[in-house]
């Protein structure tokens, strides 16, 4: 039952989650805030692709990164229209205000496209499968492994490496701090929309890819997982997202071969009972990071 | 604000006693609801004259809504905590009560696996209407105690992921719900009369939590936290008893749906409804009741205004894919607008009385939406 | 080169400071005393642009910056070192100072400007790549202090470097303050401590209740307060 091919698999969906996590958490350490609008970068991914295939033929890859180029733009754009504005007022007027963005810009999906699901372009790699150790493996799951693994890489050396980077980290640490040594908050903030933007659109590619097609709802089901993932995570600390994500979907993985068929219909629900249990007794995630959210009783 | 309130129990206070307002300062101090009900059956009176059955149609849930507004009211502009989970607790009403009120024989059709004690009971349709807000009720007060510990980002999350769970088990505990598929069968009993009565019945009870010692006491921890257990006010326990009022209103009024619309699925109770009701209360101003009433009924006129204008362009074929969404969009427009512009909402947080001014000024949230600190 | 007229800074209704006026002159080191609640954190907070004062005005060289971001006036030389130091405990000493330097812009400038710190904090040096959460109470405040200095800023101010540090610590932050100091690095304190503060600035403020209550040189306050009653919290005044 364990197979190679399960635990690629398994891998791969454990990749997808801790990119899509680490999305939601680069925006969650900074400003407190949940963004509901998040899983729409994924639908905006998709739909960027399903556009682009109706103009002239573009290589598979070259539409590829101009989809995520829309979903960072789409990221920033948000930011700088919708949450700046209300930054300074609460954190409950921000939160209404991604989920009213998420509202809007599905529905706006819904208007300029198509309610109907519209198929989307892959490239003829995503159906073909490998034979490794005698077992047949999908491509599309290894290029998934290797497409985290290597954005993953890329943001390590810029969260290390480079000032902005530690300038974000830092944010995360203690936002009042760091605008208190001048580190413009604008700038910082809108950097972490669009990392934010580009992790959810590396995400669509893979997410488009299992079912080769996208509708206005397709992003309700990501932002559930990232969700879960960062929560499981730790909310606060960029590993415990990743490796939040990869716990996530091995988890997951693990759960539906070994769960009886009546209960898998509830994995869902079980998700979410954890992460209701996870806040109440392990704030600080399964994973050790960062301070845990204050209490009031 | 009544200081004797913010005082431990037991203590006795000087200063004139609840008993000693005359009936006239009470009755000024208490006018809102009385301004807000008598709206209402205005409203419901001069629909019924047109007689019309689509305003009569519209109408009536309008007051279904504004029964869920005032459950989100109740929590929400109390404790300053976001809840998602109304629509939830609405589904859990909607599909506790018709349990009850459905034929045997419209259950064995539409239910067959039903449970065995079940199947038989067939209880009035108010009975039933109790019965979807008290199991609503009681799911809440089960499940939400140690929740309510918790302060804003991780409340709203926790309170988040109940309605993700109410969902996911609404959908897939099909030998109650059939499923994700529509319910059928259920008698229509929700009328006119019967929806305004309720609202105004609920209009009261909102406005007697807001201004009874448990909706001062929550009210005070939002502004501050610390200063407000220092005093001896349990944050905790006051949330809890909003959160599970909150869940009977709502469940109520999905009893009241439920036998309004006659057949239902389980996406009827989740992220769309809820983004509704939230701009309703937030576009109306969530600090205060009239809020709630007022944004409800803004909300309404201009959902159907869009949505005839949808019709006519649909109808017309004057766009080629068709307009979809666009009542959506320009809500939610209009909701980040407010949010910006004047984040109290239409409200703002002021009740609408008799006498209007020179009198106090409304509830203690001023304007704006959770009053934290600045951000630095 | 600061001065700060007849500022009053409201927390809601409530009046925090109200009419405070003080100045600093270049290579000053001037100092806020005063009891808990007296309105000194709020005063350097509101220099430094996280509180913004509803009355009054604050001048850094001739330029008003009452009201500006706090990122803006950090990059016109206000350095605040804050209560409780406020480091960045996940991330390294290293990128703590980094960050310190971050208006300087200028990478080679900001290399040398650490190894100056070294000099200056040796025990920095030791642990340069370990995480600021894992320092001590007087290496944070010392990290604390290096990052300000990082920026080269034209005043440091400093909010109760001493608090929760023991005696031996506390000695080691003042003989710090007396070296900037003649190192000619302009500083305004803020202190508890009153005793050793007097011996060591050039002026003070004595606040109370949010106002300024006598202003001068160390004798001069002390000639008029008896010292140890505003440390304790008792308006007491010698005859």
């Amino acid at each position: 039952m364990i197979t190679l091919e399960f635990i690629i698999n398994a891998l791969s969906l454990g990749s997808t989650y801790a990119l899509l996590a680490l999305g939601m958490v680069i925006v969650y350490g900074i400003l407190k805030l949940v963004n509901f609008a998040y899983g729409e970068l994924i639908m905006i991914g998709g739909y960027s692709l399903f556009v682009l295939s109706l103009g002239p033929r573009l290589p598979w890859f070259v539409m590829a990164v101009l989809a995520v180029g829309v979903a960072v733009l789409t990221s920033w754009l948000t930011e700088r229209v919708a949450f700046r504005p209300v930054r300074d007022k609460s954190l409950t007027a921000m939160l209404i205000t991604s989920f009213a963005v998420s509202t809007l810009l599905q529905n706006a999906a819904l208007l300029i496209i198509s309610p109907r699901a519209r198929a989307v372009p892959l490239p003829s790699l995503f159906s073909e499968s490998v034979v490794l150790l005698g077992q047949s493996v999908p491509w599309r799951n290894i290029l998934a492994i290797v497409t985290s693994v290597v954005l993953l890489l890329l943001l390590v050396v810029l969260l290390r490496r480079t000032v902005l980077g530690i300038a974000l980290r830092a944010a995360a640490d203690n936002f009042r701090m760091t605008r208190m040594l001048g580190i413009p908050a604008n700038l910082v903030i809108s950097l972490a929309f669009a990392i934010s933007g580009l992790l959810a659109g590396v995400v669509a590619l893979f997410w488009v890819g299992r079912t080769a097609s996208v509708t206005p709802t397709i992003g309700a089901a990501p932002l559930l997982v990232a969700f879960v993932a960062t929560v499981i995570g730790g909310m606060r600390s960029l590993e415990g997202a990743v490796l939040g994500g990869y716990v996530y979907g091995i988890v997951f993985s693990l759960i539906g071969v070994l769960l009886p068929q009546a209960l898998l219909e509830f994995r869902e629900a079980f998700m979410f009972i954890i992460v209701i249990l996870i806040i109440l007794f392990r704030p600080e995630g399964l994973i050790r990071g960062g301070a845990p959210s204050r209490r009031a009783g | 604000m009544r200081q004797t309130d913010l005082q431990p129990p037991g203590v006795r206070q000087p200063g004139p006693r609840r008993a000693e307002l005359t009936p006239r300062d009470w009755l000024h101090r208490n006018s809102t609801p009385f301004l807000l009900g008598a709206g209402m059956l205005l409203v419901a009176g001069v629909t019924w004259l047109i007689g019309e059955s689509l305003v009569e149609r519209i109408v009536t849930v309008m007051f279904i809504d504004v029964i869920l507004v005032l459950a989100l009211q109740v929590f929400m502009g109390n404790s300053g905590i976001l809840s998602f989970s109304v629509a939830g607790f609405m589904g859990i009403g909607a599909y506790g009560s018709v349990l009850f009120s459905m034929t045997p024989a419209a259950k064995a059709a539409a239910l067959p696996d039903l449970y065995a004690f079940l199947a038989p009971v067939h209880l009035p349709f108010v009975v039933s209407l109790l019965l979807g807000g008290l199991i609503a009720a009681l799911v809440a007060a089960v499940v939400s105690y140690p929740l309510m510990r918790l302060s804003d980002a991780a409340g709203v999350i926790t309170i988040f992921s109940l309605l993700i769970i109410i969902n996911v088990v609404l959908v897939h505990w099909s030998v109650v719900t059939n499923g994700p598929r529509t319910l059928f069968g259920v008698d229509r009993y929700t009328y006119l009369g019967t929806t305004v009565g309720f609202a105004v019945a609920f209009l009261g009870v909102a406005w007697w939590f807001k201004e009874s010692r448990v909706g001062l006491r929550l009210r005070a921890s939002r502004d501050d936290a610390h200063a407000a257990s220092s005093i001896g006010i349990n944050i905790v326990a006051m949330r809890y008893a909003a959160f599970v009022l909150s869940a009977f209103m709502a469940g109520f009024a999905g009893a009241l749906w439920a036998h309004f619309i006659t057949s239902f699925s389980p996406y009827a109770f989740y992220l769309s409804a809820m983004f509704v009701f939230l701009a309703m209360l937030v576009i109306g101003g969530p600090n205060g009741v009239s809020g709630a009433v007022v944004g409800t009924v803004l909300v309404t006129v201009l959902r159907e205004g869009l949505r005839s204008i949808e019709n006519n362009v649909n109808m017309a074929h004057l766009l080629p894919g068709g307009l979809f969404g666009f009542t959506e969009i320009v809500l939610a427009a209009l909701l980040i607008v407010i949010l910006i512009l004047r984040p109290g909402g239409i409200m703002g947080g002021t009740e609408i009385r008799w006498p209007p001014a020179g009198g106090k000024p409304g509830s203690t949230g001023g304007p704006g939406g959770t009053g934290e600190s600045p951000r630095v | 080169m600061l001065t700060v007229q007849n500022m009053s800074v409201r927390y809601g209704a409530i009046a925090a400071i109200r009419d405070v006026s003080l100045s600093v002159k270049q290579g000053e080191l001037v100092a806020l005393i005063g009891v808990n609640g007296a309105g000194k954190t709020t005063t350097l907070s509101t220099i430094a642009g996280a509180l913004r004062p509803f009355q009054g005005s604050i001048t850094l060289d001739g330029e008003p910056i009452q009201g500006r971001q706090p990122e803006y006036i950090t990059r016109r030389g206000i350095a605040l070192v804050p209560e409780g130091r406020e480091i960045f405990g996940s991330l390294s000493v290293a990128e703590n100072l980094t960050l310190g330097g971050f208006v300087r812009r200028n990478r080679g400038e900001r290399e040398r400007d650490i190894q100056e710190m070294v000099e200056l904090f040796p025990i920095l040096g030791e642990r340069m790549r370990q995480a600021g959460g894992t320092l001590s109470g007087g290496e944070q405040q010392q990290l604390a202090i290096a990052r300000a200095l990082m920026s080269h800023p034209k005043l440091l101010m400093l909010d109760e470097p001493s608090l929760g540090l023991s005696p031996v610590l506390v000695d080691q932050i003042f003989e710090l303050i007396g070296r900037l100091h003649g190192r000619g690095v302009t500083i305004l304190l803020v202190e508890q401590n009153v005793e050793r503060t007097l011996d060591l600035v050039d002026r003070a403020y004595l606040l109370h209740t949010g106002t300024v209550e006598v202003e001068g040189t160390p004798a001069h306050i002390r000639e008029f307060v008896d010292v140890e009653s505003v440390y304790l919290g008792e308006r007491g005044r010698k005859a």
